[in-house]
């Protein structure tokens, strides 16, 4: 406790009032053992901490392995060069993004320097005030290079997390179960009704129509909002109404439900949600996917044919998708937080090629993604890194019209969860449902003090 | 047990010495004391720092607003008043209720009814053994990943051997009241090994001449298990009940997390899950400890229940 | 005396045989999702989970890659060693604890047995927080003394073990203590001595209660060279890919050496049951 900062000796806050009350309770119970203790495990500010879930790590997959590589060649790069030394912590990925590992680090004031974060997970930490300013770290014309995908890192006109990838969501499918259920690429659909129609003919007793993420979390409500923007629809407006209660919603939760109800739609996962083999054995016809996928094909079933296409729009309703991804941010509450800010904007925030090129390498070169630079994306065309059928469609038809996933908080994201599976697998009223999630985000902005929504 | 000797044999010149001196001067009754409070000390203290502090800590939080990072704010009960009002925790402690009271009888039958069967010496019954406690020994997260591979709608071995009898095969996980069911099953399936194990550690602890007398009184099967092995019993049974509620309410934990995540519809979703995700995924440190406080209570009171009928567990008449 | 009478021995003897259908069928039931997990292993990643239980595609693979790849005998070595000294740690408190709860006089015992009692009730995910931050205060993250301290503290083997001393015969440490042994020489030669099923029943729990621990682990350590065997099997899976033969591969590898323990000790179970001359 005695360390916690580089110079910056915090005033005795109640935020330090667990951890005294500890240490207090821990040293009266046995040696006293407080020096050292206490703050960000490095607390000199020499050495900074990265998690992430990439690396170092070796993995059985290729292409995991070259993206751990990929994370290491950046610290050693950033070793070689400046004073403050990054080192990177790994940490598995189903226990950094849910699991108890981060946050109780961050609730106890120990947590990384710099770490990857979630859309859905910005405006909690961004309202915790552990997001550390990143915008005096970037180049010029960086954030007008990074364009609206900036928007929802950005809290008053300052980025405080730099995305490193963009991955838009459409639909994959399976062109041989297609053929067999004689479909044709002309009958690749277009509207609600025709996936409905389509899912019907790919579903058998082995095979299931229609996926889409069927486990509550952050990751099913990222896939449902597509279809609740396209009818025009959202959560809340930008100046923190609630416009939940609307057809959009109700059509977009009842295309769900319906396609669960007449058994186009699984009610679990196929192959335990292992999509490459899932659609492998043939039990797949067509599934809400993102980009991500890309790679995995290729690298565990390169002769597999399968499809893309864009998500079908409801009556009256304009395409769009939804685009996720993860960026860098620093801990404003770590032990030198002006250096993880530097560390990251040196990542990913400057105009120089080297810093590009690393973009394009992280988004074509070792993973399937689209780049969220403007810049990038161009070098990357260049370089051939969408060359590829799939990674062409993504980046010409798919991505452009989408819009970025959103942040809403832990309250919000429940709301809509709860709408999504009440309707998918309690048989809920699709009214009730929109009327009580709608009830509760209401009740939850009047309350509600931090950054904008949207 | 020759691993337990060696440090053992240290501390038994330790603590003897002090006690030989004083042999002459302090009386039995303290001198007993005196052991008892040495044989206590080190769990004691362990319990004190490791469980104790932490829930006292805990309790703390129940009365602030936490930010996840590190910031707090007293809000006297305002955590609990949220608790009183929010439907989805009462929710949650409905479908806690409902898995406790399927769970604990069932998992006491079936575990009681293995132990007795292991106890009749049949031949191959290592293997018998082993086999029926093998469930226990994979952790939960797998157990949960082949559960689900068999389970799977389409494909999954449950529902192909379904069809193949001409039945529809059931989304086994996919609908909210029959995924709770499955849990359960699965439950009862890891778990059945480990009380068959302790119900046979107190099965053998039965002298077998009681049984022998009373064969040759002519007692069957069913006298003898009522007039002596459950009378018997009943400080393992006590055991096993109590242990199996309290797992029931606090644990699960694992298997909630790879087969349903607290879905369909939160239908799975415990208390224990409910808390979990207030606080490691929303955040809601205060929240959730006070949510995790109140659920404490409730089992404390539950126990204390049991403990007055039971007596705290001691049947034997040395009180 | 079973001799004396042929028709109730032959009915005990078909009794028995039931009883072992029995037995097999229940056996059958647990094993086999456990066979499913064992086959799966030995297929392809594609293949891993298509709702066949004899594998397409066969495969060595996932071991050798489980083997030589990935550094699985450190992780061995760390989850046995933290698992084997709580074991024997635990064991030697919670017996001393629970034979003074049991057996010894002393004011304020039903009082601190229900304390004890209590810890019980506690839920993990409830006092994680708090417990990361007493460790951390400690000096014991990132720590073998991390990983095993805090997990040796477990009321359930001192609860277990009152039980089971509660229906020791009293004669035998009377005898002992007339004899002029003092508590803690009763407790050494007569009381654990006596304690050996039990203590081999819970050796098998707390082994694999800790050989099994992922959450705390994960939680307290980020130095690789501390990974236990269960951290690592979850590295197995990716942001994209499951790889659900490797993690099934894991897994068997990790469960290999605990029935191997099971199978010892509960020899030693029942072994010790026949030699205690007791009963």
């Amino acid at each position: 406790m005695l360390k916690d900062g580089k110079g910056a000796v915090p005033p005795p806050t109640r935020r330090r009032f667990l951890g005294a009350a500890a240490g207090a309770a821990a040293a009266a119970a046995s040696t006293p053992l407080l020096s050292g203790c206490g703050g960000s495990a490095k607390a000199d500010g020499k050495r900074l901490t990265f998690w992430n879930f990439y690396g170092p790590q070796k993995n059985p997959d290729p292409a995991v392995n070259a993206q751990a590589k990929w994370f290491t060649d950046l610290v050693a790069e950033w070793n070689a060069t400046h004073e403050v030394k990054v080192d990177l912590v790994f940490v598995p990925t189903g226990d950094y993004t849910n699991g108890f590992k981060v946050p109780s680090a961050f609730a106890t004031g120990s947590g990384p320097d710099i770490f990857l974060l979630s859309p859905g997970d910005f405006l909690r930490y961004s309202n915790g005030g552990v997001l550390q300013d990143l915008t005096p770290h970037l180049d010029d014309g960086v954030v007008e290079d990074y364009g609206d995908v900036l928007n929802s890192r950005m809290v008053d006109g300052k980025v405080y997390a730099l995305p490193m990838e963009v991955e838009p969501l459409a639909m994959l499918y399976d062109v041989g179960a297609w053929e067999k259920a004689g479909l044709s690429e002309a009958d690749i659909p277009t509207t609600w009704d025709q996936l409905l129609d389509t899912g019907d003919k790919l579903s058998t007793r082995t095979r299931a129509g229609f996926v889409v993420e069927t486990n509550p979390g952050y990751l099913q409500n990222f896939m449902w909002y597509p279809w609740l923007w396209q009818g025009g629809g959202d959560v809340v407006d930008a100046g923190g109404t609630v416009v939940f209660d609307s057809k959009a919603a109700r059509q977009a939760l009842q295309l769900w439900g319906d396609a669960v109800r007449h058994g186009i739609m699984p009610r679990t996962l196929p192959a335990a949600g292992d999509v490459v083999s899932a659609f492998k054995t043939g039990n797949v016809g067509m599934w809400q996917m993102g980009i991500w996928q890309v790679s995995s094909f290729k690298a565990y079933a390169p002769k597999f044919k399968y499809g893309i296409f864009r998500l079908p729009v409801p009556p009256g309703g304009k395409y769009t998708t939804a685009l996720g991804g993860w960026s860098f941010a620093a801990n404003a509450k770590g032990g030198n937080p002006e250096q993880a800010a530097e560390f990251c904007g040196w990542a990913l925030g400057r105009t120089d090629e080297r810093c590009v090129d690393r973009m394009v390498q992280w988004c074509t070169g070792v993973k399937s993604d689209i780049a969220p630079r403007t810049s990038a994306v161009e070098r990357g065309a260049e370089k051939g890194g969408y060359d590829f059928w799939a990674m062409k469609k993504f980046k010409d038809d798919i991505a452009p019209e989408g819009r970025a996933e959103p942040r809403f908080p832990p309250v919000v994201y429940k709301a809509v969860s709860d709408a999504v599976q009440g309707v998918m697998f309690a048989d809920k009223g699709v009214d009730g449902a929109v009327t009580r999630a709608a009830e509760s985000i209401e009740a939850f902005m009047k309350s509600y003090q931090g950054a904008s929504l949207i | 047990m020759t691993s337990v000797a060696a440090p053992g044999r240290a501390r038994e010149t330790d603590t003897a010495a002090p006690a030989r001196p004083g042999r002459n001067r302090m009386s039995r009754k303290h001198r007993e004391w005196l052991a008892a409070g040495l044989f206590i000390l080190p769990d004691g203290l362990g319990l004190l720092l490791f469980v104790g502090i932490p829930m006292l800590l805990s309790i703390v939080l129940g009365f602030f607003q936490v930010s996840g990072f590190g910031s707090y704010e007293w809000v006297g009960f305002g955590n609990y008043e949220r608790m009183f009002q929010d439907p989805m925790f009462w929710e949650s402690m409905k479908i806690t209720g409902i898995y406790v009271v399927v769970l604990v009888p069932v998992l006491f039958c079936v575990s009681l009814a293995l132990g007795l069967l292991m106890k009749q010496r049949l031949p191959g019954t290592g293997f018998f053994r082993t086999a029926l406690f093998l469930p226990y020994m994979i952790s939960l997260a797998v157990v949960g990943l082949l559960w689900k591979f068999m389970l799977d709608d389409q494909v999954g071995v449950v529902n192909k051997s379904l069809h193949a009898l001409g039945m529809d095969g059931e989304s086994w996980l996919g609908e909210p009241a029959l995924a709770l069911g499955t849990v359960i099953a699965i439950m009862v399936w890891v778990m059945m090994g480990y009380y068959m194990i302790i119900f046979l550690a107190g099965l053998q602890e039965i002298p077998s001449e009681y049984y022998e007398a009373a064969r040759i009184d002519g007692a069957g099967p069913w006298t003898q298990f009522r007039s002596i092995t459950w009378p018997l019993l009943k400080p393992t049974s006590f055991f096993v009940l109590i242990m199996s509620t309290v797992a029931a309410m606090t644990g699960g934990l694992d298997l909630i997390f790879t087969m349903t995540q607290g879905g369909p519809a939160n239908g799975t979703s415990l208390a224990i899950y409910y808390i979990y995700t207030q606080a490691f995924g929303f955040g809601e440190y205060g929240y959730a400890s006070a949510m995790g406080s109140f659920l404490v209570l409730v089992m404390v009171l539950f126990s204390a229940v049991i403990f007055k009928v039971t007596g705290s567990g001691r049947f034997d008449d040395d009180r | 005396m079973t001799a004396s009478n042929p028709v109730a021995a032959r009915r005990r003897l078909t009794g028995r045989a039931g009883l072992t259908v029995l037995a097999v069928l229940m056996s059958v039931i647990t094993l086999f999702p456990f066979l499913w997990m064992v086959t799966s292993s030995f297929k392809t990643r594609a293949t891993v989970n298509d709702g066949k239980l004899i594998p397409t595609e066969f495969t060595f693979d996932n071991f050798v890659y489980v083997f030589t790849e990935v550094d699985f005998g450190r992780y061995l070595f760390n989850s046995f060693f933290v698992s084997a000294v709580i074991t024997v740690v635990a064991l030697f408190f919670h017996s001393m604890a629970a034979y003074a709860l049991a057996r010894l006089r002393f004011p304020g015992r039903e009082k601190i047995f229900t304390l004890i009692f209590a810890t019980l009730l506690i839920t993990a995910p409830v006092v994680l927080i708090p417990l990361f931050m007493v460790v951390r205060q400690l000096g014991m993250l990132d720590s073998y003394a991390g990983l095993i301290v805090p997990a040796i503290f477990n009321a359930f083997g001192i609860f277990l073990l009152r039980q089971f001393y509660l229906g020791f015969p009293r004669e035998l440490e009377e005898a002992a203590i007339v004899d002029g042994c003092s508590h803690w020489r009763v407790y050494w030669n007569v009381v654990l001595p006596m304690s050996r099923p039990i203590l081999s029943a819970l050796a098998i729990f707390f082994f694999l209660a800790n050989w099994n621990a992922f959450v705390w682990p994960l939680v307290v350590t980020t130095d690789p060279k501390l990974q236990v065997i269960q951290t690592a099997i979850a590295q197995f899976a990716s942001q994209s890919s499951s790889n659900y033969n490797y993690i099934l591969a894991g897994t068997m590898v990790a469960a290999l050496p605990m029935i191997a323990v099971f199978v010892f000790f509960q020899r030693q179970m029942v072994e010790s049951i026949k030699t205690s001359g007791l009963k």
